[in-house]
């Protein structure tokens, strides 16, 4: 066969193939510019939710704890409430007509979501096994440590875990917290009252001579009452991840929660005003002795939502 | 209209009488002046003509071609507006008809546009890549094919301006995952065959290579997401399209060009009614929610389309169906909302611009790049 014309030959069945394949992937790009996204999305999450066409959102958090939880003239103020309104509105309930913030005490927390009591709580909230049975978490949004706060006159006397367990010393927790698990690890006998603002009352009345808890709530008392106070950092080596509690039989909503901090954490991230830092900064920021950061929430799921095409910076 | 019986148009400037040609048809009737050309058909008409079947005068028929041109830029948009009405009222005539008094044409158009521009381009685009295709192929026709297709017809008579102008618009207006298919179409839209970029052989390969790694380098990282998250399509329609340009340009068999003739026509005209029907169903109006309440009391959210204001209701076209009246006293707040449809389908970006972006969507998020979805707008319709 003549060189040249084979060449015109091959030629033509290049171009041929091409025209066929630039056809055929318009097609499926077309079909596919139709098809459902895979993903879920934020929306149809949402429609899973129990709180789906709810009026109200109800969002558990404690009342006497100083910076974190507290009530004030009577409006709710502190980092758990200011994370849980950014939930709440990132969820659709804006305002106080859609949100409702109801008062939980730490050892309510876990039956006021199995009974239907909250839809979400958000008040220091540790993320443990054992709860994980009961309730779901989606988090963290903060990690903390425990810590022993003391009266004024003592900060020179409880300087080790070894000085709590000496029986001259009265060391007051909340019930139904990780304290009080890691407390009675280390066979430091506590007593136990209902909140940790019962404590630092005893502490006043001179019932206790310390209280231990999580920094953050400790950090609030503090706030409160800065003479009369000192925390001591004892090596408990445990960190308290929490996590905001939802009802363990909605996992659509354990997801979107968990994707609404991410979303705050990747603002962080890059470099923005994330809600995460105001609600700190606005609150425990001044008062912890380390700077925090936002830590990572874990099991985030992959949504879709309408922001996603926003220039990330 | 087809049957106009002859090419003696009543309105077209008046050539001479037929009957009073002379034999000889070449030459210049009596009393015409000499430095005028005679308005004579190039070929004979009548007399070859096919018995029931009439043939046209070129410069008429084009005449005619334009008059449809230009009947379907004007009318085609403002019949789909009106369907779009329709379809937005909930197919309720009461609905339409309340639309239709309030929503002005100049709205209802540059609204239509909007949307369809993505569209129109893409089928301006499919019919001039494939048109230059087959009129390049057309003389390899089997003997005895008289008519060229109806593409290459098209893309013959149409300037290159005008293809030019609708690639540009596609540029602007589809989405970056699709714009690599723009590049087959654009070189075969213009035949441009790899030995324009040199003469020789050695130094047109290397330039094919370099310009093949620069369009590689661009997109590496967003084909390594692609490959991470098995994005295969958006992989192939990001690698395949400047491979594919490479060869596309050049006439093809011509056992090939009748059927893909045939079958592009047919495919070209069954996607644009495939894709129309989500540009007649895409809103008129933009999606806000209303919150609605008396002050002091329980507040209401209205998800829907504002159809007026005046001084005593604000009328909502409802989301989920029907027509809400609501006192203007009575609004405490209203947010734009984006609709379910501008939910993006993929998580891959090129260069921070996403893959389901148009440039211009693109270039718009850069000039007002915060967005955040208001929270009542996520509240149930």
């Amino acid at each position: 066969m003549n060189p040249r014309r084979f060449q015109s030959r091959l030629r033509a069945v290049a171009t041929t193939l091409a025209v066929a394949l630039t056809l055929t992937l318009a097609a499926a790009g077309g079909c596919d510019s139709r098809k459902e996204p895979d993903l879920p999305s934020v929306r149809e999450k949402l429609r899973e939710t129990h709180i789906y066409g709810q009026s109200k959102l109800r969002i558990g958090v404690a009342t006497d704890e100083p910076l974190m939880g507290d009530l004030r003239n009577g409006q709710h103020v502190g980092f758990d409430v200011e994370i849980g309104r950014y939930v709440a509105a990132s969820l659709g309930y804006e305002g106080d007509q859609r949100l409702e913030f109801v008062s939980v005490a730490t050892e309510d927390r876990i039956p006021a979501l199995q009974g239907g009591m909250v839809d979400l709580v958000v008040s220091s909230f540790s993320i443990t096994e054992e709860r994980k049975k009961l309730v779901s978490f989606a988090g963290p949004y903060f990690v903390t440590t425990q810590e022993v706060m003391v009266t004024t006159r003592l900060k020179d006397k409880i300087h080790t875990i070894e000085d709590l367990r000496d029986p001259a010393y009265k060391i007051c927790t909340s019930g139904g917290s990780t304290t009080e698990a890691e407390l009675e690890k280390r066979q430091v006998k506590a007593l136990v009252v209902k909140d940790v603002a019962d404590c630092v009352e005893g502490i006043r009345e001179g019932r206790y001579d310390a209280v231990s808890s999580d920094e953050t709530i400790l950090a609030g008392f503090l706030a409160s009452y800065p003479k009369e106070f000192e925390i001591v950092d004892l090596p408990f080596g445990t960190s308290e991840l929490l996590g905001i509690g939802v009802p363990i039989g909605d996992p659509a909503l354990r997801d979107l929660v968990a994707f609404i901090l991410q979303k705050s954490y990747q603002q962080g991230r890059d470099g923005q005003a994330s809600p995460w830092q105001t609600a700190y900064n606005r609150t425990l920021g001044p008062w912890l002795r380390a700077e925090k950061r936002q830590p990572q929430p874990l099991d985030v799921p992959k949504l879709v939502d309408f922001d996603d095409k926003a220039p990330s910076k | 209209m087809s049957t106009a019986p002859t090419a003696i148009g009543g309105d077209s400037p008046v050539p001479p009488p037929r009957a009073a040609v002379p034999p000889d048809a070449g030459a210049v009737p009596a009393g015409w002046p000499a430095a005028v050309p005679v308005a004579e058909p190039a070929e004979p008409i009548a007399d070859r003509a096919e018995p029931g079947r009439v043939r046209w005068d070129p410069a008429e028929r084009r005449a005619r071609a334009s008059q449809s041109f230009w009947t379907a830029v004007v009318g085609v948009p403002a019949i789909f507006s009106v369907l779009r009405l329709g379809v937005e009222a909930g197919g309720e005539l009461q609905t339409t008809l309340l639309l239709v008094a309030n929503v002005g044409p100049v709205n209802l158009l540059a609204g239509f546009l909007t949307t369809a521009a993505r569209l129109l381009s893409t089928g301006l685009v499919a019919v001039f890549a494939l048109g230059a295709v087959l009129a390049v192929s057309a003389d390899r026709l089997p003997p005895g094919t008289r008519r060229r297709p109806l593409f290459a017809r098209w893309a013959d008579v149409t300037p290159a301006w005008v293809v030019l102008a609708s690639f540009l618009l596609a540029l602007l207006t589809w989405p970056l995952l699709y714009l690599p298919l723009l590049l087959p179409a654009f070189v075969a839209a213009f035949q441009l065959r790899p030995e324009r970029l040199h003469e020789r052989h050695l130094p047109r390969v290397l330039l094919i290579v370099a310009l093949l790694a620069g369009y590689g380098w661009l997109l590496l990282p967003t084909l390594r997401d692609a490959t991470a998250q098995r994005e295969w399509l958006v992989l192939a329609l990001v690698v395949v399209p400047p491979l594919l340009a490479v060869f596309i340009a050049g006439p093809l068999p011509g056992m090939v060009i009748r059927p893909l003739a045939t079958v592009t026509e047919v495919a070209v005209l069954a996607m644009l009614v495939w894709a129309a029907v989500p540009v007649i169903s895409t809103p008129v109006l933009p999606l806000t929610v209303t919150t609605v309440g008396a002050p002091g009391g329980p507040t209401e959210d209205v998800r829907g389309h504002v159809i007026t204001t005046d001084d005593v209701n604000m009328v909502i076209l409802q989301e989920r169906g029907g027509v809400r009246y609501v006192p203007v006293d009575l609004v405490r707040a209203q947010v734009l909302c984006p609709s379910e449809e501008e939910l993006p389908r993929h998580r891959l970006r090129i260069h921070d611009f996403h893959v389901e972006d148009s440039l211009l969507e693109g270039m718009g998020r850069r000039v007002r790049p915060v967005h955040r979805i208001d929270a009542a707008c996520r509240a149930p319709g």
